[in-house]
């Protein structure tokens, strides 16, 4: 079985970001480019289906992401990942959603795969948008949500999360599912995978490599960016000490029914 | 883009209510692009959801009733969706941002190849642009995003921004022609583990708990309790959710759901940056901390130093007073 792993390289989810307010664009200085963290819950449950199914099982790897970003895809292929496959060029700056999903899905049908796995969204843009879209433009079975998965005999079967429990759904392969973290514990790269990454293949797939019959980056985008903001900062309120129990609800009742809320 | 379709998303004919402040702002930028709201409402009890829909502004409301589509994942609605959009022409069409409406808009916008704004806070209307408002980078800056080359757009709006307004619109019912396909992922069994309450993402008031709670019982004694006082939901940091002492769907933050409640109160919780992410578009935030020195304190309107074991359940019966 083939499984291809999507993923994201984000900036680093603990720093604290900041917007230049001249160029509106994030400063990226200090911020470290990271995996994105959803993205780890989806290479674990890839590896731990390589280690059920045996051989014969393989976890590719795919990004589509600045070649600058190769040593932070070799940290997946620490993880145990075979290897990957980079879409690169800078003909795809500035694609939306749609544009990053379509040329997403013309390069993974081009890698070909038995199983997707991916996250369930991305750190910095959070949209949760491009596994379905992915799905729909591959024309295979979309399984979201996942904190559960199986697959035996060419049939992927799991439990998606509601806001209540839990559904258990299934599928034909090939399907491309997404994980969330409640599906496992991603493990660290050991010294050994570590070392091993170095050696691991890593594929720079340009765009024209593709053939797409229409155009993505900035030109292509079905959204554009028209104004950016930055939010007005949230002051420092008041710090009361509370003497005991009723004394603090007290304080916070008053304040509760001078905002009206109560 | 004249219409406006908003996607219904219901339990056995109960819509969620994000699904009515779809419908009501669908009517809204209808109204301002010169075409009509409809309403899609698809599965078991789909004709009991449309009688309720009748109370909302929308023009005409789209009805697939059948349970045995309930035994599908995802494409029903899909097909549905796009049968109405196809049939409506260049369109706007609104989904809840919840798992459900996440996965039916991104894959119609893959099926109409069309624009997708996702976790829309508002949605602008110049002439015939359409542009959403979206916070970005956890809240960091706030984008807008005008809908180009493409006949439609999808919006993913944020549940508990816009407003649900209660006032009956022209109601008319039209009937969905059945697909008739057999759809390739099957739904085996749904399993209810827990009674149906209102998630984070949907409360207007959000009662959340950190490691300062030590444990996995406050969350469902003290904070359940006061968050059923304030007709809120119990939300939960990383740390408390990660030590396994109540579910993902309760996390607020970075790895976890990202909230505009008009009031948040935040038990125990330092308010570290992964945290904040998640909860600083909130109206109001009250945080209760034995420690005064917390992150928190910078960006919390209320905070109260103290024991939060003492001060929650008195709050919870000062609340029931207040109310009384």
């Amino acid at each position: 079985m083939k499984i291809v792993v999507t993923v994201k390289l984000v900036p680093d989810t603990s720093a604290d970001k900041r917007i230049d307010p001249a160029t509106k664009r994030l400063v990226r200085g200090g911020v470290e480019t990271v995996l994105n963290p959803f993205d780890e819950y989806a290479i674990e449950a890839a590896l731990q289906l390589k280690e059920k199914l045996g051989e014969g099982t393989t976890v590719t790897i795919f990004t589509m992401a600045p070649e600058t970003g190769k040593e932070i895809v070799r940290k997946a292929l620490a993880m145990g990942a075979d290897d990957a496959v980079m879409l690169s060029d800078p003909a795809l700056v500035g694609s939306d959603i749609w544009g990053t999903s379509y040329a997403m899905a013309a390069a993974l049908k081009k890698i070909g795969f038995d199983l997707i796995i991916t996250g369930t969204q991305s750190t910095d843009s959070i949209s949760g948008d491009v596994p379905g879209m992915l799905a729909e433009y591959l024309g295979v079975p979309g399984l979201t949500y996942l904190r559960k998965l199986d697959v035996e005999g060419g049939k992927i079967r799991g439990q998606r999360e509601t806001d209540t429990g839990y559904q258990t759904v299934s599928a034909a392969t090939p399907a491309l599912v997404s994980v969330t973290k409640s599906i496992n514990e991603p493990r660290y790269p050991s010294l050994k995978g570590i070392m091993g990454a170095k050696k691991k293949t890593i594929v720079v797939m340009p765009l024209a490599e593709l053939g797409l019959t229409r155009s993505v980056g900035t030109d292509g985008a079905k959204t554009e960016l028209t104004d950016l903001a930055t939010p007005p900062v949230r002051g420092k309120g008041q710090v009361v000490n509370a003497a005991d129990g009723t004394d603090g609800a007290r304080i916070i009742v008053e304040f509760l029914k001078e905002k009206k809320l109560l | 883009m004249n219409d406006v379709i908003a996607f219904i998303e219901h339990t056995a004919g109960t819509p969620r209510r994000v699904s009515l402040e779809g419908a009501t702002k669908a009517k809204d930028l209808a109204t301002k692009l010169g075409g009509k709201a409809h309403a899609v409402v698809v599965g078991g009890g789909a004709s009991a959801a449309a009688e309720i829909l009748k109370g909302y502004p929308v023009d005409k409301i789209h009805v697939l009733d059948d349970a045995a589509l309930d035994g599908f994942l995802i494409d029903p609605a899909v097909d549905a969706l796009e049968s109405v959009a196809r049939a409506a022409g260049p369109a706007l069409i609104l989904v809840p941002n919840t798992m459900t409406g996440r996965d039916v808009g991104s894959r119609l916008a893959a099926r109409l190849d069309a624009g997708m704004n996702a976790d829309a806070t508002d949605i602008l209307v110049n002439g015939t642009t359409v542009a959403c408002v979206s916070p970005k980078l956890g809240g960091l800056t706030i984008t807008t995003c005008a809908f180009k080359n493409s006949d439609y757009g999808i919006v993913a709006i944020r549940p508990n921004v816009f407003a649900a307004q209660a006032q009956a619109g022209a109601g008319e019912i039209v009937a969905i022609a059945p697909s008739g396909k057999t759809y390739a992922i099957v739904v085996e069994e749904t399993i209810n583990e827990a009674a149906a309450e209102l998630g984070v993402e949907e409360a207007s008031v959000v009662v959340s708990g950190g490691r300062g709670l030590g444990g996995p019982e406050p969350f469902k004694t003290i904070l359940k309790d006061l968050a059923d006082e304030l007709g809120g939901a119990v939300g939960a940091s990383r740390a408390a959710v990660d030590a396994g002492w109540i579910g993902h769907g309760h996390q607020v933050g970075q790895t976890g759901k990202t909230i505009s409640p008009n009031l948040y109160i935040a038990v125990g919780i330092s308010g570290a940056i992964q945290h904040k992410v998640g909860m600083r578009t909130a109206s109001t935030i009250v945080a209760i901390n034995k420690d005064g020195g917390v992150p928190i304190a910078d960006f919390a309107d209320l905070l109260v130093v103290g024991d939060a074991f003492a001060i929650v359940p008195e709050l919870t019966r000062a609340v029931r007073s207040a109310k009384a």
